[in-house]
């Protein structure tokens, strides 16, 4: 009775410990967005270093959460402008990402390498739902997975309007660089 | 003559008016985002305060406190160090998942040496607003431009 115990015990924290190991996070995440135009007179670009990441290696399952208000630029006023004007962060905080790898079964996430992948999946954003295509590269190494990927978003698609004044100097659609450093979720 | 010197004068304060104008909106231009190292805290709180606050009403906690200086003072149960040198320190009660995740300035990153695990410590940042608890990882505050303040 002891042994049979002690096998179903062994099968059970053997099946737990599989299963933590599926599942990779950050809560660092950086996201680069850039709507930078050859007329603009400076760099359009802000990084947001507190994003969030969760990837399901079983499935290929991964999901995305950024907060508009973490974006960083260089100057204030371009800070501001894209809070208080085109993002609207105080009535939409949140820009979600929920997709999957769509060749998830190409990467193996026990042996290092660079593995090119693909995300389709959906991105909400200013209150707008797109259906989102990037192609990216998860690098394994010593059990942490980086992943990295850039995708063009248009922003008229996310109902984010450009005043007519500045029209030529923000690109309309802007280049969405994701960053990610995921650690086993234990 | 007098006509004249009107027509001087007004031209004179449109010459002044409109070189404020263009140094107001030079300055304005250029102006950087500056640390929050000066700027007194809106708000002072503690760690599962703000936690519960945005918990029980993430909408009306955002208002609040979203964009707002915040002082936390708690327990160093982390401290995070990127690829790049950033750091982020988790300020909060070990028993919890959840926590305030305060992202620093990296012009202050030096200061981080100073803190120790488990030890009481006061940070002030910005508010980004509230990660929810929906991937099992905890709920999470975020301050931004964090600098390591005395009390």
């Amino acid at each position: 009775m002891k042994k049979i115990i002690f096998f179903i015990s062994v099968i059970l924290f053997a099946g737990a410990a599989v299963s933590a190991q599926d599942k990779y996070f950050t809560k660092a995440g950086k996201i680069h967005f850039d709507a930078t135009t050859p007329s603009s007179p400076e760099n359009v670009d802000g990084v947001n270093k507190s994003s969030i990441c969760v990837m399901d290696a079983k499935t290929g399952n991964i999901q995305f959460s950024v907060l508009m208000k973490g974006f960083e630029f260089e100057r204030a006023l371009m800070q501001e402008h894209f809070n208080e004007n085109y993002v609207e962060s105080n009535k939409y905080p949140k820009t979600e990402f929920k997709g999957v790898i769509t060749n998830n079964a190409s990467v193996n996430y026990t042996k290092n390498g660079v593995y090119p992948v693909k995300v389709k999946g959906k991105l909400t954003m200013h209150g707008e739902t797109k259906d989102i295509e990037a192609d990216g590269k998860l690098t394994v190494k010593d059990g942490k997975i980086s992943a990295t990927a850039d995708f063009p978003v248009t922003l008229a698609d996310f109902k984010v309007a450009i005043p007519q004044l500045v029209a030529d100097k923000v690109a309309k659609t802007a280049k969405i660089t994701v960053d990610c450093v995921l650690e086993p979720l234990k | 003559m007098k006509k004249k010197k009107i027509i001087l004068n007004v031209l004179l304060v449109v010459l002044v008016l409109g070189i404020g104008a263009a140094i107001y909106g030079y300055r304005e231009f250029n102006r950087k985002s500056e640390s929050i190292t000066n700027k007194t805290a809106d708000f002072k709180v503690k760690p599962l305060d703000i936690i519960s606050a945005f918990t029980a009403d993430e909408k009306a906690a955002t208002l609040k406190y979203g964009g707002k200086i915040i002082q936390v003072a708690g327990l160093v149960k982390k401290v995070e160090k990127d690829e790049l040198g950033n750091y982020t320190v988790v300020i909060g009660d070990n028993s919890s998942l959840s926590s305030v995740r305060c992202s620093i300035d990296s012009l202050f990153s030096k200061d981080v040496s100073a803190l120790q695990l488990n030890a009481p410590a006061f940070l002030k940042g910005i508010c980004t607003g509230f990660n929810a608890d929906e991937m099992g990882l905890g709920s999470d505050v975020i301050l931004n431009k964090c600098v390591i303040v005395k009390d």
